[in-house]
């Protein structure tokens, strides 16, 4: 096996590749990238057993042949060589041979038969998806995920597809994100998974160019996303996704209105002197005002009031601070609009108008 | 087959299927009967093991002559008379049962004689209750009790008979742990002629102290306080080890109740929760405790070796002797301000339960004439409600400063820094040695008292769950959720019934954001069904302060100025529970100028 390509070709598909091969292992191989060359076509493939990426290079002089190589030691060399350089690559005997210019790298390497298999069934649902809509989809969504909840069905991301709507809800029990949008082709069927997190997290990374057309392939199990010459694979969570729908089915107040920037100040401000381990804040709501006060074990207290647009009875309510930034941080508009559920049982925040997206954070008891 | 009743014998020998097991259990059945016949003097002989001979004199009360044909008869007692004494029994034996049990599985002669007799009697029995024909014997005033050959019409129990060292380590081990709860007895133990144990009755302070530690060794006397706390008609006395001073087994707990040693679930669980966060993983506490109730609440009845009790207030038990040990613990700090502290303030005395029916009703008392003086309930005065220390013991464990002439102008129980050791370690001069105190542990302590006191004092906020969470339990467990709702509540929960086996929690504490509720939950559930009570969830929530206060502290390898290093030392002086971090790990130790002189070989 043998071949040479320029450092700038093969450098990000291999960053791509890393970024899912755990640094510790307790297989070996796992930390391996598999090389496979076949034609005229270089095939690197990275895995966790969880998540699988392939990336496919064309190059010009190529041995065929296959390999694995130490994932992270092959980007170090790729990365520090010179802008431009041209890596010959070469497998000799049981070592694998990287010369460029004059440096000469010599690497251990493991057979690529025994590199694992990332099984994968019959995927049934086929859909195309713009890249820049996914991203901004997962994007809206993402932070609510929970991370290392028992429950695990939480620790990810629901898509939920049906025919030619596409909605995604992430949430940790606390709070909920739910973004929906239309297809532009009719898929013609009705489906709800769970993507794991570290997938989506990696994937949202896959996703640079937003003029790219996804083609998202899926089955119960698994589901697989041909980006640009990446091929982006994962297992889903076996579980169904707990009802939310319950939280919409409630009275509401008045909407308030407040400039998004002066609203993120003055929380993060008043947090300041929040209790670290929870960040609750109160919120005094009446017509034209909202005024927030924080106080912590260490009798500390802080006090912004801001202008509001918003007509109706006086009400307080208190909040995680932290859960309402994410969600405020996340508006695309100037202006936030937060609707609080008549009972004080729930508050959602989204923009003024039809956006697509909501956020619902859950109060808490001071 | 046609029913029929058994042979009196017969009968005896099943009862002592139950009570008697092994020669120890003979001993205990015959030393609490001479602790019932008021004795002050208790000689124990023993040969190969007690399976040969076990013979036991005390100089108690005796029995009159024409009693001890039904002293060998079953079910006949001079301890109880009637239902209501048996809901307070302040005797050690109360079934009748122990000593024809004994005789019907071995060769027994009794020999007694009731003070003002001309002459002892004795009597043989073998079991069937008849043919008892007592003949004088030369025997003073007292009682003997000869137990040959145990076992010798029983060769299945023989057969599980252990080795005679064995038996005999068994015999030893009972007789200390009574010898711990009798002091104003005297003790001797001899096995095959040879004098093994003399225990003198202890009538002072030093005495008893010297019976503790000749039974738990001098170390445990060292490192352990002296506690009397007393609360709604409850008292609690003896002595807790420290914290530092633990054990890997769980082999020198002992608590009395009114006088009998226990071994009670209820109690060693309030044990451990006030040992949290003090005890190093996997260490057990040590301790000599003696509770002391009224009778009527505890019921003794509730095992054939009265190993295990019944405590009609369970809760109220679990909570005194909790709060009882907490408060000791918590009180542990260097120098002695706690007992200046108490000494000054007059404690208040509400609040005292009625003792209904604490003395014996006097009926009981004349046909009795062994026990009017002896158990230690019996007269006392209504016990008030607040805790002293006793200064003694904290004199002994810090020794006072001596005022020394040299040292700073006003001498503080961790004394002034001097220096820091390999950015770890504070080196303090004290009036009476030097200390050496981990700066990160000692800090570590510092903050999370104080965060917990912080805590405590505010409201608990809670936090709304989006997505509730169900918890499929038992119908009982969902039944006590539902009862319990006012304790959920009170910490922050909010859980409700969704169905016969199913709970729904829809609100959680803010603070115990990222934990497994659905674990939680269901120890709490568990721990309610079997002590009635649980302090899971607190301890959860300390866990988190803990790591918060962890990672406030100041850590090891940060070079402290000597100003920062004696903040530390005054405010150590002000924690509670400061002897150990949160991890149970010491945060400082002591040597005196004695130890130093030793190293040195001065005045010698």
């Amino acid at each position: 096996m043998k071949f040479i390509i320029n450092r700038e070709e093969i450098l990000l598909p291999l960053q791509q590749i890393v970024s899912v091969i755990e640094k510790r292992q307790t297989m070996p191989i796992l930390s391996n990238v598999l090389m496979v060359i076949e034609g005229d076509q270089l095939t690197l493939t990275g895995t966790d057993l969880e998540i699988q990426i392939i990336a496919k290079i064309n190059i010009a002089t190529a041995d065929p042949g296959s390999i694995t190589v130490p994932a992270r030691k092959f980007l170090d060399i790729c990365r520090l060589l010179p802008n431009g350089a041209e890596i010959k690559f070469e497998l000799q005997d049981d070592k694998v041979k990287i010369a460029s210019s004059r440096s000469r790298f010599s690497l251990s390497c493991l057979p690529a038969d025994n590199y694992p298999e990332f099984a994968e069934s019959e995927l049934e649902n086929h859909l195309f998806i713009n890249a820049g809509k996914f991203k901004k989809a997962l994007d809206k969504t993402v932070f609510c995920m929970a991370n290392q909840d028992v429950r695990y069905y939480l620790n990810g991301l629901l898509l939920n597809v049906s025919n030619s709507k596409l909605k995604l809800v992430a949430s940790d029990g606390h709070r909920l994100s739910i973004y929906e949008d239309n297809l532009d082709q009719p898929t013609g069927f009705e489906s709800r998974i769970i993507l794991p997190r570290k997938g989506v997290l990696e994937l949202s990374r896959l996703l640079d160019d937003p003029e790219a057309e996804l083609k998202v392939e899926f089955s119960s199990n698994n589901i697989r996303i041909f980006i640009k010459n990446l091929i982006f694979s994962a297992k889903l969570v076996d579980s169904k996704y707990p009802d939310f729908g319950k939280v919409f089915q409630q009275e509401f107040f008045n909407q308030i209105h407040i400039q998004k920037q002066f609203l993120k100040e003055a929380l993060t401000r008043v947090a300041i002197l929040a209790n670290e381990k929870f960040k609750g804040v109160t919120f005094d709501i009446s017509p034209g005002s909202l005024k927030m006060s924080t106080h912590n074990p260490e009798h500390d207290e802080a006090e912004e009031e801001l202008v509001i647009e918003y007509t109706g009875e006086p009400l307080t309510i208190a909040f995680n601070a932290q859960y309402l930034l994410d969600a405020v941080s996340n508006l695309d508009s100037e202006l936030a609009v937060l609707t609080i559920a008549s009972n004080a049982s729930s508050c959602f925040i989204d923009e003024p108008g039809d956006c697509g997206y909501k956020f619902i954070v859950m109060p808490m008891r001071l | 087959m046609r029913i029929r009743s058994l042979p009196t014998q017969l009968v005896n020998q099943i009862a002592a299927g139950e009570v008697v097991e092994r020669p120890s259990s003979v001993v205990k059945e015959l030393v609490e009967n001479c602790f019932d016949a008021g004795a002050s003097q208790i000689s124990i002989e023993i040969e190969q093991g007690g399976a040969r001979l076990i013979k036991i004199r005390d100089n108690g009360c005796g029995i009159i002559k024409d009693d001890l044909p039904l002293a060998l008869s079953r079910h006949a007692t001079s301890k109880i008379a009637s239902l209501k004494d048996l809901e307070q029994v302040v005797s050690m034996g109360f079934r009748g049962e122990a000593l024809p049990s004994i005789s019907s599985v071995s060769r027994l002669t009794l020999i007694s004689r009731i003070s003002d007799a001309d002459c002892a009697w004795k009597v043989v029995a073998d079991g069937s209750e008849q043919d008892f024909d007592p003949q004088p014997d030369p025997h003073p005033p007292g009682t003997t009790i000869d137990v040959r050959d145990l076992f010798y019409n029983t060769p299945a129990r023989r057969k599980f008979l252990k080795t005679e060292k064995t038996e005999y380590v068994h015999i030893e081990t009972l007789i200390k742990r009574m010898a711990l709860s009798r002091f104003d007895i005297g003790f001797t133990l001899s096995h095959n002629q040879k004098e093994m144990l003399n225990l003198k009755p202890a009538a002072t302070e030093t005495e008893r102290e010297q019976r503790i530690a000749g039974i738990c060794g001098t170390a445990f006397i060292e490192n352990s306080i002296k506690i009397d706390f007393a609360a709604s008609g409850l008292q609690l006395t003896g002595w807790v080890g420290l914290p530092t001073f633990s054990r890997s087994q769980q082999d020198m707990q002992f608590f009395y109740v009114n006088g009998r040693l226990v071994r009670d679930k209820l109690v060693s669980h309030a044990v451990k929760q006030a040992y949290q966060d003090v005890l190093f993983h996997g260490r057990h506490p040590v301790f000599v405790l003696y509770l002391t109730l009224d009778p009527a609440l505890v019921d003794v009845n509730a095992h054939p070796a009265k190993l295990e009790v019944r405590f009609r207030e369970g809760r109220l038990v679990h909570d005194f002797l909790f709060s009882a040990l907490h408060r000791s613990l918590a009180d542990l700090r260097p120098g002695h301000g706690i007992i200046q502290q108490s000494a000054t303030e007059s404690p208040p005395q509400t609040q005292v339960v009625q003792n209904v029916g604490w003395q014996n009703d006097s009926a009981t008392q004349q046909s009795t004439p062994g026990f009017d003086n002896k158990p230690v309930y019996s007269l006392r005065p209504p016990l008030p409600l607040h805790v002293e220390e006793t200064v003694q013991a904290y004199a002994s464990l810090y020794p006072k400063p001596e005022p020394v002439a040299q040292v700073q102008p006003e001498a503080k129980p961790l004394g002034h820094a001097i220096a820091h050791l390999h950015n770890i370690y504070i080196l303090s001069e004290t009036a009476a040695g030097i200390i050496l105190v981990d700066a990160h542990a000692a800090h570590e302590r510092v903050t999370y008292e104080r965060l917990k006191q912080q805590y405590q004092n505010g409201a608990v906020p809670s936090q709304p769950l989006l997505l509730p969470i169900k918890i499929k339990v038992s119908a009982a467990e969902a039944d006590l959720a539902e009862q319990e709702q006012a304790f959920f509540t009170s910490l922050g929960f909010e859980l409700n019934r969704a169905g016969p086996e199913t709970i729904v929690l829809r609100s959680i504490p803010a603070l115990l954001g990222n934990t497994d509720m659905e674990t939680l939950i269901r120890d709490v559930l568990a721990d309610m069904a079997e002590h009635g009570m649980s302090r899971r969830i607190q301890e959860k929530s300390n866990e988190i302060l803990a790591t918060v206060a962890c990672h406030g502290s100041v850590r090891a390898h940060r070079r402290l100025t000597i100003d920062e290093m004696n903040a530390l030392l005054r405010d150590m002086e002000q924690t509670e529970r400061i002897g150990q971090c949160n991890h149970g790990r010491p945060t400082w130790i002591e040597l005196s100028t004695g130890d130093l002189d030793k190293f040195f070989l001065r005045g010698q």
